[in-house]
């Protein structure tokens, strides 16, 4: 009875990235276009302009040489629970229901068809990871024939976004359905950021299977637990190195964020000068 | 009453062909918009609501400080307003319908507009926002046609407007209040997540609306045989002079709390706004003429003598619409997505295409409100025949 339980929990997809293997390549940005068919333009040098599912962002120590330090941070959609699990920033504003929670396995969707362009769902979102098709996307003259056929391009005026290789998902459970198979196995699911990395500082799977590599790594807590703001935390990581980005908003991302060094993990957070990232869960501590 | 907007004079039509040119011409460049899409503004991934929303907010303060000579009116039962209540819901009326081109032309895809109310989501914020917005503008369409017309009759307005005459006052209270949440319930935007958000929008309302009102009840006089009053146009003053009082006051709250608190996220945006930051300064002048135009509005309303002189009282009334404009259309806006909750700096500034398209949906408001008020001076004369 007990293990059909736990064989019927829901799936919570997410990834750890390691930023002290991550070498600021770009390799995932480049696969993550190919994959999904992310529109590009002749002239990219106004990045504000671009549409870039996964970006890396380079950070530094702000210190002189020769005590200066790069850090490079992927960032893909972060994938909010929320306060409790659906309750993710943009899934909450959209007045349109084009952006929905899947409770099945925690990624956020998002339906390009439904979507009016309104924006409130960049306005909500507090890791930009959402993008906006300002103008039509116009593919080189041939190269429409080497889009990807798993994922529809977009049109004008709508909203689009990571959405963990979702069409991946999808051929993986096809495959385990016509195996006989009641589970997506680990290796079928992967995606292609995680494969493209040379330095192997992606690491994806479900969260909530103690079997999968990234759960080995997070070691995310099974209790919500309160910060001092009474804010709920689902799935901290009980590995102190690992950090979610702006973590104390309580948005609960599925991407976490791996790195030895204290000043990159005080990065991830707005965090007054001398106060150290540890103390957020203080009360924590206590017990 | 509609053929009253339909008899006027030289200057009038000269007025009217005026309005229509620049509908046109905004009208033209919002065609390109459809084509080209909305990379021919100045918005990007950071700065994703512009101009178009920003004079959108600003636009509902107008349309709730309305309010301000329905309330005293219907509920004190105070008479001198009975007078300019019809031209306070007009020009509600006048500001909703820009409010709501406002979010049409923003949209990216405005074919799909409908699915708002097609398909309701109670999760969002914007669907409130567009049924408080569109309930208002019928609220006020059915009040305020109605008691015109009855004046007009020479009787008193049917019995069956009392209830949507009271639904109408806490209804203004709520348009701003829900434009308000639009922003105030987003984490990660330090500036905008407030609880003082909704009560600042109203104070600049509440200020900005009565003083295009006092305006608007100038000019009339000036041009027309129909006098609004001198009370009336006294008792506007001190509302203005209380409310844009209140309006820095809640601002100066605001400054207390992030910089005592020391929270980086709510100092960094009143940084940017005010002093600049890490050398990006587009805003600093505007956010300071704006503080400058708002205290000079203080100084103006507050002073006995100068609300008594209407001339003074028509400059200091100019100053506090253009300082709450400021203070809302540029700086709220704009203050909110710099710097970004990553906190990288990249601003923002409206493109020509973007402003012209802007002047078009204020043609497009005038052009109501000037009608409406022609109907409204209309009966007025004929009444004071």
């Amino acid at each position: 009875m007990k293990q059909e339980h736990t064989q019927h929990r829901s799936k919570r997809y997410g990834m750890v990235i390691d930023l002290d293997k991550c070498t600021g390549c770009g390799a995932c940005m480049v696969a993550c276009f190919s994959e999904n068919n992310v529109p590009f333009k002749k002239d990219e040098t106004d990045k504000r302009l671009s549409i870039t599912w996964m970006k890396v962002y380079r950070i530094d120590n702000g210190r002189d040489f020769p005590n200066n330090q790069v850090c490079y941070i992927p960032r893909p959609c972060q994938h909010c629970a929320g306060q409790h699990e659906g309750h993710s920033p943009c899934v909450s504003v959209c007045p349109a229901t084009a952006t929905d929670y899947s409770r099945e396995t925690g990624i956020v969707s998002q339906i390009y068809t439904r979507c009016f362009g309104c924006r409130y769902c960049m306005g909500a979102c507090p890791y930009h990871a959402r993008y906006f098709n300002w103008w039509d996307p116009v593919w080189p003259e041939g190269m429409e024939k080497y889009l990807s056929p798993n994922v529809s391009p977009r049109m004008r005026g709508v909203v689009e976004k990571c959405s963990f290789c979702f069409h991946r998902y999808q051929l993986a459970r096809d495959k385990a359905y016509a195996n006989r198979r009641k589970d997506v196995k680990e290796a079928d699911y992967q995606t292609a950021c995680t494969q493209a990395c040379p330095a192997g500082a992606i690491t994806f799977g479900d969260l909530n299977n103690p079997g999968h590599a990234v759960h080995q790594i997070v070691k995310p807590n099974d209790h919500v637990v309160k910060n001092k703001a009474g804010i709920s935390i689902i799935g901290k990581s009980q590995n102190p190195n690992v950090f979610r980005m702006l973590e104390r908003l309580g948005t609960n991302t599925k991407v976490y964020y791996l790195s030895s060094r204290e000043w990159v993990r005080k990065a991830g957070d707005n965090y007054i000068a001398d106060e150290k990232p540890e103390d957020m869960f203080a009360e924590q501590k206590k017990h | 009453m509609l053929e009253l907007a339909f008899k006027g004079k030289k200057t009038y039509w000269t007025w009217i062909f005026g309005l229509l040119a620049a509908i046109g011409a905004g009208f033209a460049l919002y065609i390109w918009q459809i084509n080209q899409g909305l990379m021919i503004t100045g918005m990007s991934r950071d700065v994703s609501w512009g101009f178009y929303i920003a004079n959108f907010t600003y636009l509902v303060g107008v349309a709730a400080g309305g309010v301000m000579v329905v309330l005293p009116y219907y509920l004190h039962n105070y008479k001198a307003y009975g007078k300019i209540t019809v031209m306070g819901e007009f020009m509600a009326i006048a500001s909703i319908v820009m409010c709501v081109l406002f979010i049409l032309v923003d949209l990216g895809q405005p074919t799909r507009a409908l699915n708002v109310m097609l398909y309701p989501t109670p999760n969002s914020v914007l669907f409130y926002d567009a049924i408080v917005l569109n309930g208002y503008l019928f609220l006020n369409l059915i009040v305020g046609w109605n008691a015109l017309e009855a004046e007009r009759n020479g009787v008193h307005y049917q019995k069956w407007l009392k209830p949507f005459i009271y639904i109408s006052i806490p209804w203004a209270i709520s348009i701003h209040t829900v434009t308000a949440y639009l922003y105030c319930g987003l984490p990660g935007r330090g500036f905008w997540m407030t609880a003082i958000l909704a009560p600042r929008f109203l104070s600049s309302a509440f200020a900005a609306g009565p003083a295009l009102l006092i305006l608007l009840c100038l000019f009339v006089r000036n041009t027309t045989n129909f006098d609004p009053g001198k009370e009336q146009i006294q008792s506007l003053a001190k509302t203005v002079a209380y409310a844009i009082c209140i309006n820095v006051f809640f601002l100066l709250c605001e400054v207390f709390v992030a910089f005592y608190s020391n929270i980086p996220e709510h100092m960094d945006h009143i940084k940017y706004l005010f002093f600049g930051l890490h050398g990006h300064a587009s805003l600093v002048i505007w956010m300071w003429s704006s503080m400058a135009l708002m205290v000079l509005g203080i100084i103006l309303t507050v002073n006995p003598s100068t609300r008594k002189n209407e001339a003074t009282l028509a400059v200091a009334c100019v100053m506090i619409i253009a300082g709450t404009w400021i203070d809302k259309g540029l700086g709220m806006i704009s203050g909110g997505f710099v710097p970004n909750p990553l906190h990288e700096i990249n601003e923002y500034a409206p493109t020509l295409p973007e402003i012209g398209i802007t002047i078009g949906v204020y043609a497009i408001g005038a052009l109501v409100l000037t009608m409406l008020y022609k109907i409204v001076i209309g009966v007025k004369e004929e009444a004071h025949a």
